[in-house]
């Protein structure tokens, strides 16, 4: 039985009815009384805070109060797997980290009932000159995450991201972006991950928040200083329509595709079932749809409701979301805290030996102009050289014949770093045991002077090793070295006539692999091994 | 009666009080009773045509678990109709392999989408000797949806045909490849590879079929089946071990690969954004068909950019009403026997079977024609045989869903 709220006189609610009836309308609108009020605890995502107005409506429609209890979506999701609920319902941005939690768990029981409520896609918001500057040189002049990843490389787009560690918007960004890198067009798979392609895209990233709402505040405050905001789609048309910007952000939806969020409503306690179905009824009803939307800039989740003007423009393609907990984790290892040093050095070992003269030597510097920012393609614009890299340029033959290292500042930089391999000297003999020797005893002295940088080694030969010490005594004497000195890995590109087993061996030896470049061409073999040090 | 402490007879709608003094006062009576009396005479006359209850009635409220047969049950006109038989039901809903592996206690009925759940139910109730009927009141095959840009795009590609005599203007039926299709997503091919921005539209997604959780959707299950009948090959060989059940489970698994699954796929395919979030999806004929239905009421045409793939192979795929006490056979009966919910059902899109259990397929026709809806050929195949048996199929759904496997008893039907 329904209890009879005492507030409501008996006869108002029968004079109620009998007009209602006399208007020939359903008589199911006059069940006697109110339903039972009840108060339900819900964990909510942080970004959740802008549907407050809306409680007020829900409270006096229903009679069901929520007492809301916000976090960051992924804290929220560790909270719910790490053991017996606290609280009655949760209201999540998305609930996949709690998917991938509870299944890398284990977790066999009954999974809660979820109910999606609406929708909004992380896009890019982006000050229309460098929107307009992007699409001059996008392929089809539609901006991809390639694209925004080169600008971020080359200097040119600075960006806020949540942080994704605790923000739902920041992991939807990071996989959507870590999906486009990958460029198989499905789902990401731990291989795909392996090597870090993002490290141009981070470049950029100079502004992070553990909640989307404090990522636009901060926004408005760096405003200056930026040029792009990848957040929900929902908080840039607020942020537009709020009057705190200087310049409208263009919302850009990538080609190439985006994560969306769906906002589900999660029953934790069964015992609230009841409520749970009102609920559920409640916000999926057209009106409340409708109020929503207008309110929070989200897409209904309602098919039939009319979108309102700005969130009639096409969603984008939905990029697929990883099913597999150490994909993600890999990506959250990699990028987790903004605040990493995410700047890497790599040392590169060029055989100058007489060999590479003519068309040999003519392709490596075409692979510099590449690795410079010249390569067009989507992996070239995801893995190509970024600001705040350190590049050091060993040329050897029978000997080190030079070595010269630029920190990448400006495009002058660049420029110097192509004149380092444009030396026309060339040497007779082949010692790339000797040279990738001195490199790591040139590591040994960074990494004294610069502890807990990436780095790694890339050594490029064309031939046999014919002068200096064999690879046996260079794997003795790179056993003796220190640990922090081994962890540095050698990567090695085979080219011309170089034989495979022994530049196999010599990567493997500390940790790396090697390319080869007699199946493919010397760029795309650099490029396989970008990002490849850790 | 009651279960546990649910009472399950509801309350009458609307309740007659106890009299206290307001009733008495004059001032009311004189304004209120004529007025009263009217309004009694139009509820007994509306009662009657089953669209209020007389507050001396009793409804009886039942609790049914279901996937996506919810929407007969959700439908206002089977709603009014089950009100004149004094049923009101109450729905959860749930994935139909949930409904099958979960506690059933509090419930009267569930209506799993297809067999495989639905025999899991009965043999698991029989095995603990609990009450369970089942009732068959109509199928639907396992469809594609798609949009016509996607359509066109494999139609170029010679992987989907029109389907023939489907009335005039563009198509809005095709008859999907299965082979080549799925061929084309075992190569990896991309939807812009396959040409859909020559139809107006960019995709650098790779091609697959989206589904609700394999783990625990009906159709998801069903268009497992179909993906491992066709990619095996060999006409109506189903696996017959549990060694020969995990070889392909896991042979199919790249062609199913979507990542976490969406919920409720359709919903998300007939949406607005429903183009780029879900551009093919699994789903029954039913649910399209009502679908236009309402789209051609709403708006006096169809919806021509949305689109039907008919895989070629068909799987029919079987609801199963389950009756877990007295109280849900009742509904079970009215469902497969009340002329006018049957043909509710039919006009919700369902082919329903006739008392031999064969599809009466001419109702459908004619309801669809009455509506300006083009009329879906079916191929006259039943390859329902096709789907392994249960125990096999829990094995490849736990490979490619990545969840654990439901454990029927050995001797489970197929």
């Amino acid at each position: 039985m329904r209890a009879v709220r005492s507030a409501r006189s008996p006869r108002g609610l029968v004079s109620l009815c009998l007009v209602w009836l006399l208007l020939g309308t359903a008589v199911t609108a006059c069940s006697a009384g109110d339903p039972e009020p009840v108060t339900l605890r819900v964990l909510a995502s942080s970004e959740l805070a802008d549907m407050e107005p809306l409680l007020d409506d829900l409270r006096r429609e229903t009679g069901i109060r929520l007492e809301m209890e916000y976090r960051g979506t992924v804290d929220a999701s560790e909270a719910l797997t790490s053991g017996g609920y606290r609280h009655d319902l949760a209201w999540l941005s998305s609930d996949r980290y709690f998917q991938l939690e509870r299944k890398a768990a284990g977790e066999q029981g009954e999974q809660p009932l979820a109910t999606a409520t609406m929708r909004s896609p992380v896009v890019i918001g982006m000050k229309p000159a460098t929107a307009e500057r992007l699409r001059r040189t996008a392929s089809g002049g539609q901006i991809s995450w390639a694209d925004v990843a080169d600008a971020a490389a080359e200097g040119t787009l600075r960006f806020g991201m949540a942080d994704p560690r605790h923000a739902n918007s920041g992991l939807a960004a990071l996989v959507g972006v870590a999906t486009a890198a990958a460029d198989t067009g499905g789902v990401l798979r731990p291989q795909d991950v392996s090597c870090d392609r993002l490290r141009g895209f981070f470049a950029g990233h100079r502004l992070a928040e553990d909640s989307s709402a404090r990522l636009a505040d901060g926004y408005v405050r760096d405003q200056d200083h930026l040029e792009a905001l990848i957040t929900y789609e929902s908080e840039l048309l607020a942020l537009n329509g709020g009057g705190k910007l200087r310049e409208p952000l263009e919302i850009v939806h990538p080609k190439d595709g985006m994560v969306l969020s769906d906002y589900p409503l999660l029953l934790l306690d069964p015992a609230e079932r009841a409520a749970y179905d009102r609920l559920v009824e409640w916000l999926k009803s057209g009106p409340v749809q409708k109020k929503i939307m207008e309110r929070t800039l989200r897409r209904p989740i309602d098919p039939a409701v009319a979108r309102i003007p700005a969130l009639r423009r096409p969603i984008g393609n939905a990029l697929y979301f990883p099913d597999d907990q150490r994909v993600v984790d890999r990506l959250l290892a990699d990028y987790g805290d903004p605040r990493r040093d995410g700047r890497a050095r790599v040392i590169f070992l060029l055989d100058f030996s007489g060999s590479m003269r003519g068309e040999r030597i003519a392709r490596l510097r075409a692979a510099f102009d590449g690795l410079s920012g010249g390569d067009d393609s989507r992996s070239g614009k995801f893995v190509r050289f970024y600001r705040g890299e350190s590049l050091t340029v060993m040329r050897f033959a029978g000997r080190v014949l030079d070595e010269r290292s630029v920190t990448y500042g400006s495009p002058r930089d660049l420029d110097r770093l192509r004149g380092f391999v444009s030396d026309d000297g060339f040497g007779t003999t082949t010692a790339v045991w000797s040279a990738l020797d001195h490199a790591y005893e040139k590591v040994s002295d960074e990494i004294r002077e610069q502890p807990g940088r990436a780095v790694s080694i890339v050594v490029m030969s064309d031939g046999e090793n014919n002068a200096g010490i064999d690879l046996d005594t260079f794997i003795r004497r790179y056993e003796a070295r220190p640990a922090a000195v081994r962890a540095v890995r050698t990567y090695t590109v085979r080219y011309g006539e170089a034989g495979a087993a022994a530049l196999d061996r010599a990567a493997r030896t500390t940790g790396g692999r090697m390319a080869d470049a007699t199946v493919q061409s010397l760029l795309s073999a650099f490029k396989e091994i970008r990002g490849c040090d850790q | 009666m009651v279960i546990r402490d649910r009472p399950v007879v509801g309350e009458p709608r609307l309740e007659i009080r106890r009299p206290s003094s307001w009733w008495t006062r004059r001032g009311f009576l004189v304004v209120f009773l004529p007025l009263l009396a009217a309004v009694l005479s139009g509820v007994t006359a509306l009662a009657a045509d089953g669209k209020v209850l007389l507050p001396f009635e009793r409804i009886v409220t039942l609790n049914g678990k279901m996937a996506s047969k919810r929407d007969y049950f959700e439908d206002p006109e089977v709603q009014r109709l089950l009100l004149k038989h004094r049923i009101r039901v109450h729905i959860t809903s749930s994935g139909s392999r949930e409904v099958a592996i979960q506690d059933l206690s509090s419930y009267d009925f569930v209506f799993p989408s297809g067999q495989p759940a639905g025999d899991l139910i009965t043999t698991r109730r029989a095995d603990a000797n609990e009450y369970a009927k089942v009732h068959r009141p109509f199928v639907s095959p396992i469809v594609l949806p798609t949009y016509r840009e996607y359509a066109e795009s494999l139609e170029d590609a010679g992987i989907a045909t029109a389907q023939r005599g489907s009335g005039p203007g563009r198509p809005l039926y095709y008859v999907l490849d299965m082979r080549k299709f799925l061929t084309s997503i075992d190569q990896g091919r991309r939807w812009n590879e396959l040409g859909v921005q020559s139809h107006g539209i960019s995709n650098a997604n790779r091609i697959v079929v989206q589904s609700s959780d394999v783990c625990d959707s009906n159709s998801a299950g069903t268009y497992l089946g179909l993906v491992s009948f066709t990619w095996h090959g060999r006409a109506d060989e189903v696996p017959g071990s549990d060694e020969e059940a995990d070889e392909r489970g896991r042979a199919i698994k790249p062609l199913m690969d979507q990542g976490l699954p969406g919920a409720d796929v359709f919903r998300t395919y007939i949406s607005p954004e429903g183009k780029g979030i879900a551009p093919v999806v699994v789903a029954y004929e039913h649910q399209y068909l009502t679908y236009q239905a309402q789209y051609q009421a709403e708006s006096g045409k169809l919806d021509s950019d949305r689109v039907l793939l008919y895989p070629s192979t068909q799987f029919v795929t079987q609801p199963q009403f389950i009756a877990l006490n007295e109280e849900g056979d009742r509904l079970g009966d009215l469902i497969t026997q009340d002329p006018e919910l049957r043909r509710r059902a039919m006009e919700l899109g369902f082919r329903i079977l006739d008392p031999t259990g064969e599809v009466a397929s001419d109702q459908l026709t004619t309801f669809l024609e009455d509506r300006n809806i083009p009329v879906p050929s079916m191929g006259g195949d039943d390859t329902r045989s096709a789907m392994p048996r249960l125990q096999y199929l829990e094995r490849m759904i736990s490979i490619v869903g990545g969840c654990p496997a439901a454990t029927p008893s050995p001797g489970a039907p197929g």
